[in-house]
Formats: C-alpha cells, sequence, structure tokens
C-alpha cells in the first residue's frame, strides 16, 4: 500500500465518521462539529485529487463561513447544552426505503461501470486554468452565480429584516 | 500505487447516503440543513474524481459554482429558521411537518 | 490565449442580461430614492421583461450556440424563454394591486421576480449542464425568498422553509446525477454529451442510468410529480397569492424546458427507460393530485393540487420525446394564461391579510362580480379541457403526441382524469352562479392593474383556443430547430 493510499483511507474514514457523527450525535453542537470534520477531510481528499485550489476554498467557504454561520444558527435558536434533539422520526421506514433504493442505484453504478481510467491521472492545469476557464467556457454560469449570491444577499437582508419589524 | 477513481467514487456515494438518510430521519431543520450540505459535499467529491478520470477541469468549475450554491441555501435558509424560531420558538421539523402534504 | 467577451458574443444574451439587469437597477434605485410608492419599480421591471420579449422575437432561431458553447439560441430555448417572459410579465401585472393592498409594497420584490426569470432563462437556453444548474437555483433560491415575502405571517415563513429544506435536498439529488451524467460522458456539454452517450452505446453503462434516474428525481420535486409533491400544497397555500401564481407558472416553464431539452438532446438513445419512468410518473401525478383536489374546499389548495395534476398531463406528452416536444411548449403557453388567470381572480376575491378562499365565500359571486366570475368560469372550463378553449386544444395536442408515439393507454389514462378533473372545476362554477352567499363578502376593488392582467389572460384563452393554428405552426417550427 503506497502511501497515497494510507493517507486516502485514514481521510476518508475520518470523513465517514464525521458523516455519521452528524446523523447520529442527539447534541446539535456536536453534530456541527462532527460535520466540520466531514468537511475537513473532504478538503483533504481534494488535495490527494490535486485540485489544491479547491481544498483552499473549500477551507474557507465550508468550514470557515458555512459551518460558522450553522454554528451561529444553533445558539441563536437554543442554548448550546439545551435540550437533545430526537435522532429518530416517524419517517424512518420511508427512510429506510429510499436508502435501499438509492443504495442500490449507487452500488450497481459503481460495481458494473465501465471505468474510463482505472488509475487516477493528474488533470491539467491549476489556478490559471480555472480562472481561463471560468471567462471562457464558463462564463455564463459563472454570471448566473453573482446573480444568484446577490438573490441570498438581499432574500437573507428581507427576511430578516422582518424579523425585527 | 495511486487511489482508483471508483474509490473515490464509491467514498462519495456512501457519504451521499449517510446524507440523504440524514435527512429523512432527523427532526431538526438545522440538522437537516447539514445533512443537505454534506450531500452537496458527497456530489463535489465525485464530480472531481471523474474530472480528474477525463483529464477535464469541467469538474472543478462545476464544484466552485456548488460552493456559491451552498452558501446561498445556508444563507437563506438560516435566515429562515433563525426567524421562524424567534416567532414560534421551534426548530424541530415535526412542528414544521416536511413531508405531509 | 486570453478569451476574450465581445459585445458581438453576449448579444444572444441580451434576454438574460436585459431582465437581471433591470433588477439590479431596481435595487440600485430603491436604495438611494427610497421615498413613497413603488409602482416605478413594476413599471421598471415590465420595461426590461419587454426588452427581453422584443430580443427573443426578433432575433429568431437559428441552431447554433454562443458564449463558447454555453448558451443555445435555438429555436426550442428561444420559445421557452419566450413563455416564460410572458408569465413573468402577467405576474408583475398581477402583484402590482394586490402588494399595496396588503401593504407590502416593496421594490424587492419585483426585483426577486426579474431575478428569479434570469434563472429560468438561463435554464431554457443553456446548452450546458452547470448552467442549467445555476439557473435552477437561481430561480429556486429567489422562489423560497418570494414565499416569505409577507411580514408576520406564520404560515408563509413555515411554508418558505418546508420549500427551500424539501428544494435543497432536491437539488442535491439533482447535482449528483449531473456528476454521474459527466462521469459518463466526459463532459457538461449537453450537445457533446448526446453524442458521447450515442457513440458509447447505453446498453450498459449503469453511471448512465443512476445519473437519469437521480436527474429525474431531482426534476421531479421541482415540478412537483407525485410522489415528490408533498411540499406543493402547503407552500401553495402558505405563499403571498401573487407568488403562488409566479410560481406555479415560472417554475413550470424552465423546468419543462430543461428536460423538454435533456430529453431530445442528450437521452434520446436512452429512451425506452426514460419514457418508461416518466409514463409511471405520470400515471401517478395526474390520479393522485386529481384524487386529492376533490376532497378540497378551499381555491387556493385546490389549485395546488390542480397545478399537480396539470404536470401530470404535460409529462404525457414528455414521454413522446421529440414527437411531444411542440405539445409540451404550446400547453404551456395556454396554462401560463390559464393558471395565472384563475390565481389573479382569488387574489382579487380573497379577504385583505388572508391568502386563504373558502368555497362558501365564492357563493353569489356570479352575479355580484360578473365580468371577473365570467373570467374565472372561462380558466376553470380551460384547466378541464372544454372545447372552444386553449385547454381543450392543448390537451388533445398533448394526448395526441402520446399516442402518436405509441402510448395509446397512457393517454386514455389522461382523458379519464381529465374527466375526474371536470367534477372539482365545475364545482366551483356552480357554487358561484347557483348558491346564495350566507355572509356576502366584503369585495375590494380590482385596481387597473389587475384588470388588464385578467383581460390579457382571457383574451389569450379564448384566441389561443378559437383559432389555435397560428401558434400551433410556431411550436411546431420552434421545436423543429434544436441544436444537436
Amino acid at each position: 500500500m503506497s502511501l497515497t493510499q494510507a493517507v486516502f483511507i485514514l481521510l476518508g474514514g475520518m470523513a465517514v465518521l464525521g458523516a455519521l457523527g452528524m446523523v447520529t450525535l442527539r447534541n446539535l453542537f456536536h453534530s456541527a462539529l462532527a460535520m466540520i470534520l466531514a468537511l475537513f477531510s473532504i478538503a483533504g481528499i481534494y488535495v490527494l485529487l490535486e485540485a489544491e485550489f479547491l481544498a483552499v476554498v473549500q477551507v474557507l467557504v465550508y468550514v470557515g463561513a458555512i459551518a460558522m454561520l450553522i454554528l451561529f444558527g444553533i445558539m441563536l435558536t437554543r442554548d448550546i447544552v439545551g435540550r437533545a434533539s430526537a435522532v429518530r422520526n416517524r419517517q424512518w421506514p420511508l427512510a429506510l426505503a429510499v436508502s435501499a433504493g438509492l443504495l442500490a442505484v449507487l452500488a450497481v453504478a459503481l460495481v458494473r461501470a465501465a471505468w474510463p481510467l482505472a488509475t487516477y491521472a493528474p488533470a491539467q492545469g491549476g489556478v490559471a486554468d480555472l480562472g481561463l476557464a471560468l471567462m471562457g467556457p464558463y462564463a455564463l454560469p459563472f454570471e448566473v452565480a453573482s446573480v444568484l449570491l446577490l438573490v441570498a444577499m438581499v432574500g437573507a437582508l428581507i427576511i430578516a429584516r422582518e424579523a425585527r419589524e | 500505487m495511486s487511489v482508483p477513481v471508483y474509490g473515490y467514487v464509491a467514498l462519495s456515494g456512501l457519504l451521499f447516503l449517510i446524507g440523504a438518510i440524514g435527512v429523512l430521519v432527523r427532526r431538526n431543520v438545522l440538522v437537516i440543513l447539514m445533512c443537505v450540505e454534506l450531500m452537496l459535499n458527497a456530489a463535489n467529491l465525485a464530480l472531481l474524481a471523474f474530472g480528474s478520470a477525463h483529464q477535464s477541469l469541467d469538474g472543478q468549475v462545476t464544484v466552485l459554482m456548488v460552493m456559491a450554491v451552498a452558501a446561498a441555501e445556508v444563507a437563506v435558509g438560516l435566515a429562515l429558521i433563525v426567524t421562524l424560531f424567534r416567532h414560534q420558538g421551534a426548530t424541530d421539523v415535526d412542528e414544521v411537518s416536511l413531508l405531509k402534504g | 490565449m486570453l478569451p476574450t467577451l465581445s459585445v458581438l458574443n453576449l448579444n444572444g444574451a441580451v434576454p438574460q442580461i436585459a431582465v437581471a439587469g433591470a433588477g439590479m437597477l431596481i435595487m440600485l434605485i430603491d436604495a438611494l430614492f427610497h421615498r413613497g410608492s413603488r409602482r416605478w419599480a413594476a413599471y421598471l421591471a415590465l420595461l426590461g421583461l419587454a426588452v427581453a420579449l422584443a430580443r427573443v422575437v426578433e432575433s429568431g432561431a437559428s441552431a447554433e450556440t454562443i458564449l463558447d458553447g454555453a448558451l443555445a439560441r435555438d429555436g426550442l430555448g428561444m420559445a421557452f424563454a419566450l413563455v416564460l417572459i410572458v408569465a413573468a410579465a402577467l405576474s408583475v401585472l398581477v402583484a402590482m394591486d394586490y402588494l399595496r393592498r396588503e401593504e407590502h409594497e416593496r421594490a424587492e420584490y419585483y426585483a426577486l421576480i426579474l431575478f428569479a426569470t434570469a434563472g429560468g432563462l438561463a435554464m431554457a437556453m443553456a446548452n450546458d449542464l452547470v448552467a442549467v444548474f445555476i439557473g435552477l437555483e437561481t430561480l429556486s433560491i429567489s422562489l423560497y425568498v418570494l414565499s416569505a415575502f409577507f411580514t408576520g405571517d406564520a404560515a408563509s415563513r413555515e411554508a418558505a422553509l418546508k420549500y427551500l429544506l424539501l428544494g435543497a435536498f432536491a437539488s442535491a439529488f439533482f447535482l449528483y446525477g449531473i456528476a454521474l451524467l459527466y462521469g459518463a460522458s466526459g463532459t457538461t456539454r449537453l450537445v457533446e454529451m448526446g453524442t458521447a452517450i450515442r457513440l458509447a452505446g447505453t446498453q450498459a453503462d449503469p453511471l448512465l442510468w443512476g445519473g437519469v434516474a437521480l436527474i429525474i428525481v431531482g426534476v421531479g420535486f421541482k415540478l412537483a410529480l407525485v410522489p415528490f409533491h408533498s411540499w406543493a400544497p402547503d407552500v401553495y397555500q402558505g405563499a403571498p397569492t401573487s407568488v403562488t401564481a409566479f410560481m406555479s407558472v415560472a417554475s413550470k416553464v424552465a423546468a419543462f424546458a430543461a428536460l423538454v431539452r435533456l430529453l431530445v438532446v442528450v437521452l434520446a438513445p436512452a429512451a425506452p427507460l426514460t419514457s418508461a419512468l416518466l409514463a409511471l410518473l405520470a400515471v401517478l401525478t395526474m390520479t393522485v393530485g386529481n384524487i386529492l383536489a376533490l376532497a378540497q374546499d378551499e381555491v387556493k389548495r385546490l389549485l395546488a393540487y390542480s397545478s399537480i395534476a396539470q404536470a401530470g398531463y404535460i409529462l404525457v406528452a414528455a414521454v413522446a420525446g421529440e414527437v411531444g416536444a411542440a405539445a409540451v411548449l404550446f400547453y404551456l403557453l395556454g396554462y401560463a394564461f390559464t393558471n395565472l388567470g384563475a390565481f389573479a381572480v382569488v387574489l382579487a376575491w380573497s379577504r385583505r391579510g388572508e391568502g386563504r378562499l373558502p368555497f362558501s365565500d365564492l357563493a353569489g359571486l356570479g352575479f355580484r362580480r360578473p365580468w371577473t366570475a365570467a373570467a374565472l368560469s372561462l380558466f376553470l372550463l380551460s384547466l378541464t379541457g372544454m372545447p372552444l378553449t386553449v385547454g381543450f386544444v392543448g390537451k388533445l395536442y398533448l394526448f395526441g403526441a402520446a399516442v402518436q408515439a405509441g402510448w395509446t393507454w397512457l393517454a386514455i389514462v389522461a382523458v379519464l382524469n381529465s374527466v375526474v378533473s371536470a367534477f372539482y372545476y365545475l364545482r366551483l362554477v356552480v357554487i358561484m352562479y347557483m348558491r346564495e352567499a350566507e355572509m356576502p363578502l366584503a369585495l375590494q376593488r380590482a385596481g387597473l392593474a389587475l384588470g388588464v392582467a385578467l383581460a390579457v389572460c382571457a383574451a389569450g384563452v379564448i384566441l389561443l383556443g378559437l383559432v389555435p393554428g397560428v401558434a400551433l405552426d410556431w411550436a411546431r417550427q420552434a421545436v423543429a430547430v434544436v441544436l444537436s
């Protein structure tokens, strides 16, 4: 087993552990911390895939902004040590069925797929190529994404203003 | 020896599944929002893995876009959750009755 | 080599730019001089939409791409864009008096409608799955915010949160579907994806099947197809009525535009699987939507279930793939006039500060408000599919496409469902004209803008019903020019 494989297994294990913790822990705050563990591990895996820029963005956006927002949300809506949230609801039979279906689809896709290249080969380009792609073939989604962010900003303000009134 | 592409995709599928189960079984809206974020992350991982398999940048660009989408969803979602809590004092989905038509 | 964004390059994206630009201008002017009435914002929004509409009509269809292949200027995209712009303009007209009456007149409302429309336009014309996804999210997030637009209304906030959580859940499925299709084909451009799939042969690639299934789940949520419909009744009822009107039409037009393009351009080789899947969804959606609609006693919720069922009818033609594309387009044009008109009447009649309109409030209105009642009757007859209205021609065309493609049993199920739907649509007409009011409703005066919107909708329903030829030809020619 090479070093890359060992690191992948370690990071993948941490990501799954974090994800499981997020879903199963009763305390909301612990749940959020487990999510941060999962997001950090995924950033590490991005480095393995030689997407270093995205690894940095992942840490900045997900861990830095989104996770912090969620922590603020938790603190604003209940005290941290407050009552725990139930882990199971009445929908669990439905959840079981949906998850089993999803598992089947993904498993079949995984096992039977004709893999384009069996092993990983480094993708070309770094940040510069990414920037060129955003200004060239992906100019349209890039511009629409800026409208999307404007909508989110305006929307959050409208909703929050309603709260103050 | 490096990690084969299907290793990454298998991990991403597992994370996606855990996230989906979380959305369906948990009652707290904040945890549901976190689970959706995990699902988006799982999709990102698959996009990057396929991107490196095809040696193209499309996967990376898509992931950047998804991050913008995730941030926007969380911003609006949290604004709604905090407002709802201030007025009703409840963040459990049972009171929002998510899947009842 | 550095990429260049020339003016020529952006020319084809004028509809999107005009609509989003008008939205930004509204935000800017409102921030700088925010005093008094916000009527100007509505006029500015209409101006932006008019520029976009003029651009779409004048530029005509050509099977070429712009912006490095990201945007298709073909007939399919332009035609769906046209329907979407018309629907957005009618929604602005419908909202003007309503917002003032409810004391929530804000410039942001019109800006958000425009941003949602820009997202929908990107979806309708995109030749790239990433662009479709971003457009879908722009449309959806604008709608989440609009659903929660009214202050102090707990139902509206709760509905918006439910919409957001289930919408985000659906987006994750859609995105994972994109990832799998990208894995199967190595590109996100739709045309190249279609070529790659055709060359590779589709018999055995599970990545393709998985991707298709997940994308259909994602689109199914957005279209409120059964069994992904649970959010729709609450959100339709909880959201401000003017938002419900916009949402029920705009998100359907945009999502069907993307679905039709996906079916025709990318998934044509996989047609046996996708058709079977969509046929199953169509049967479930029509039947469940209609049966649940029978049990309602409130007009807004009834229209929510009715629009679930309507999505089922449209899906019947989508099952037929390329053959049904023109029928989908024509029906959506008629549906835009019909549904927006019906919601406009609900909004004119509902009590101030209350979104609900119980059946009992309708009693006797047939004679107290003859014009509006006649308009509502017309819209309900069209939704049922009565002859001489656009609903009849549209359904004939939808189900005819299914028969032509060999789905005769599906067309029969759809016709039976239409018969069932007549019960609840006509019941409203009966209540309006045959029953005496126990407690007469204190009616508001309908404003001029609402009157104009109602007149346009009614004229659309009648004209498209009496002389459908021109519009049918237009739809057929439009979908014939598809980028591929």
